[in-house]
């Protein structure tokens, strides 16, 4: 008895254990590699699928922008991405990277299945023209689509004419919720019908 | 008996041992609790609202946002629901998956509520050793979804994810670390003479008063009612799964219930890693239209989701009842009442293992 | 500088006394929050105390986006944390509402909008070595020479 009370004494008055106890800090603990951080530029070159932007499940949490070279790169805006992951498997150029998302995708062969379709609710569509010349694909075909959204080009997903919004070649979409964003009072809706499915070997 | 002073003790909105703002109104008679109310609304957002109008990958984030503990439960009975009303198969290996992340998500909370419990009644020690095990198992939840707390694991058809055969080997020895660990706090729980003295004959809900107030989950169990969403599931049918039952009816069975679940989560965990069918984890399937109702077994008791819809797998109504709405008036009509210190107000509510969150989306 | 300034500032920044409150958070952030005191990240070995009183706090922790009952209580809780004080927010939902803001729904985002936020940590929760790290490398800015300033 009085032994080990002598022993934790003379430990406790050691200079180490002192400096220890006062002075010691662990230092902070580093994400392990599995962990799904914000999603990365991995260095491919982005082709303005936007698929990123259809899957994303946060608003206002990623952006397709064009970059001062020209290129098309995806911007993940801190504070609205959740770090799910979706845009990091949705991808069909391997644009962005998270964690060991990529290496775990292209092992298991899975991605996602998606299709798009446009609807119009004519009883609330003012016709402001909006979402037509919000749509980059859109911007894309007919860079001079003005605010009218009056386009003479017959090659645009959609345009309002005599009156009217109306779709041209809704399979050109990409599904990316601009347009849905864009509209005042939620008239223009795109379903996103998106499958999970993996290769069998 | 001479009138001592009635006080109305509110506790709440923001008190040290609530992690979410709730307020509890009880009229006292010295220390004795006559009665007592629950007041909810602080943190009310509108999230059935919001899901409305959005496909299955947006409404799965918001429904694993209704709660933070519970993420990987909400998310499962959301999607399997859809899987149920559009008629989408599901692979025989991600109903296994389902089940071990389902399982890990369930050991965490389990023992964040313990933890919470040991708190409040200022057994720091105990709480300590908790949380800390606690960790272990959010690793392993990150190991194999890639994130420690809204997991995105479950999608129609399947899993995001498979386990690697690395991974599940270290899945299988935290396990035997976890399972140690938590006999041995079970042990200083069951044994500590201390705690026995703020759990036992503390907090009584009577089976009758369990099944009056359609209380669930471990709340219910822990008075001797059986009622376990888990016995409806197909995948926990194939495990043989058996619900854990007690009926000393107090807080100290509450708390045990859940101990015991973490070892039976541990045991169930273990079975899927051996049953598990080699395959594919993902069968795709497109969401349709349909209506269903399904239910399941979070960690605070049943919930259900009732849904509808559209032809693009767009939902058109949704409808959610979350565990804790029960517990809590289980809690403020039957466990309060009679209490015989206030000391006991915020551990008997803690020990109902009460989510606010959940409760009002 | 005086030197009892001097002290000041080298005790306070041992000493960091934290409150959270949750406005309308899913829960995940508070857990996150609650991670931070376990023995693996252990907050206190750096002088970070956590104990949910507003009245001894100097750093309030808001974790949430903000709901309707929220809009004059957070308010006058703000108000009863004696300064120095500083206010962090902890995940999205306070910056800019995360899922739920959307249209109809109950939540009034960002919190900066009604008391004056000094840090926010994004991320939907944020890692405990992540809110860690924010407070340990924002107090002592914050409180740095704080009587002097004053004057």
């Amino acid at each position: 008895m009085s032994s080990s009370i002598i022993y934790y004494i003379r430990e406790f008055c050691r200079p180490e254990w002192l400096k220890k106890f006062f002075f010691a800090k662990t230092p902070l603990l580093e994400a392990p590699a599995h962990f799904r951080d914000y999603p990365q530029l991995t260095g491919n070159e982005c082709t303005h699928e936007l698929r990123c932007m259809m899957i994303c499940p946060s608003p206002g949490a990623i952006e397709v922008l064009k970059m001062d070279d020209g290129t098309w790169a995806p911007v993940i805006y801190k504070g609205h991405c959740i770090r799910c992951g979706l845009c990091v498997e949705a991808c069909p150029d391997n644009v962005l990277r998270s964690g060991d998302l990529l290496e775990r995708n292209k092992y298991e062969k899975t991605y996602f299945l998606a299709s798009y379709f446009l609807h119009v609710d004519d009883a609330k569509c003012m016709k402001c023209g909006n979402c037509a010349v919000a749509c980059p694909i859109n911007k894309e075909i007919d860079p001079r689509l003005g605010s009218s959204a009056a386009s003479s080009n017959d090659d645009v997903i959609m345009r309002v004419k005599d009156g009217r919004l109306t779709f041209l070649h809704p399979e050109k979409c990409t599904g990316c919720k601009t347009c849905e964003k864009t509209c005042p009072n939620g008239a223009i809706t795109v379903a996103r019908v998106v499958e999970g499915v993996q290769d069998e070997d | 008996m001479k009138k001592t002073v009635d006080v109305s003790l509110p506790i709440g909105p923001v008190h040290p041992v609530f992690k979410e703002p709730a307020r509890i109104k009880c009229e006292t008679m010295g220390e004795k609790v006559l009665s007592a109310e629950v007041e909810l609304g602080y943190v009310k957002k509108g999230i059935e609202r919001i899901m409305r109008d959005r496909p299955w990958q947006e409404v799965m984030f918001l429904a694993e946002r209704i709660c933070g503990i519970c993420s990987v439960i909400h998310n499962m009975v959301f999607i399997e629901a859809v899987e149920k009303a559009c008629d989408i198969a599901l692979a025989p290996r991600a109903a296994y998956l389902r089940v071990i992340v389902n399982e890990l998500d369930r050991m965490q909370s389990h023992i964040l509520a313990n933890y919470s419990y040991c708190y409040t009644i200022e057994h720091e020690t105990l709480a300590m050793y908790l949380l800390n095990i606690r960790e272990t198992v959010m690793d392993q939840l990150e190991l194999l979804t890639g994130a420690r707390v809204t997991c995105a694991y479950i999608i129609p058809g399947g899993v995001r994810f498979d386990i690697k055969p690395a991974d599940a080997e270290k899945l299988k020895l935290a396990l035997l670390k976890i399972e140690s660990d938590i006999r041995r706090f079970m042990g200083m729980f069951e044994n500590g003479r201390m705690i026995a003295l703020r759990s036992k004959e503390v907090g009584i809900l009577t089976p009758e008063e369990a099944r009056i107030a359609h209380a669930v989950g471990p709340t219910a169990r822990a008075s001797g009612v059986r009622l376990d969403e888990r016995l409806n599931h197909a995948t926990y049918k194939l495990l043989n799964f058996e619900p854990v039952l007690r009926d000393e009816c107090d807080n100290y069975a509450r708390i045990m219930v859940r101990f015991q679940e973490v070892l039976q989560s541990i045991a169930l965990i273990r079975k899927c890693l051996n049953e598990m069918p080699a395959g594919l984890i993902r069968s795709g399937g497109e969401v349709g239209a349909g209506s269903y109702s399904w239910k399941g077994e979070a960690p605070r008791g049943e919930l259900t989701y009732d849904l509808k819809t559209d032809e693009y797998g767009r939902i058109l109504d949704i409808a959610i009842m979350t565990p804790s709405i029960m517990n809590i008036e289980a809690c403020g009509h039957y466990m309060l009442k009679g209490i015989d210190s206030a000391a006991d107000i915020t551990s008997t509510f803690i020990s109902s293992d009460p989510c606010i969150a959940c409760n009002e989306r | 500088m005086s030197i009892i300034q001097k002290l000041k500032n080298k005790v306070r920044s041992r000493s960091i006394h934290v409150s959270y409150v949750n406005v309308g958070s899913c829960n995940g952030c508070d857990i996150e929050i609650l991670a931070c005191l376990s023995p693996r990240y252990d907050l206190e070995q750096y002088g970070i105390y956590v104990h949910n009183n507003p009245r001894e706090a100097d750093i309030l922790l808001i974790t949430g986006a903000l709901c309707e009952q929220w809009d004059d209580k957070l308010v006058s809780l703000w108000e009863k944390i004696p300064e120095p004080k500083a206010a962090i927010t902890i995940g999205n939902c306070p910056v800019s509402g995360c899922v739920f803001n959307r249209r109809g729904s109950y939540v009034n985002p960002p919190v900066s909008k009604h008391i004056p936020v000094a840090a926010s940590i994004p991320g939907c929760p944020p890692r405990p070595s992540e809110i860690v790290s924010t407070i340990l490398s924002l107090a002592p800015e914050v409180f740095k020479d704080f009587e002097e300033k004053k004057r």
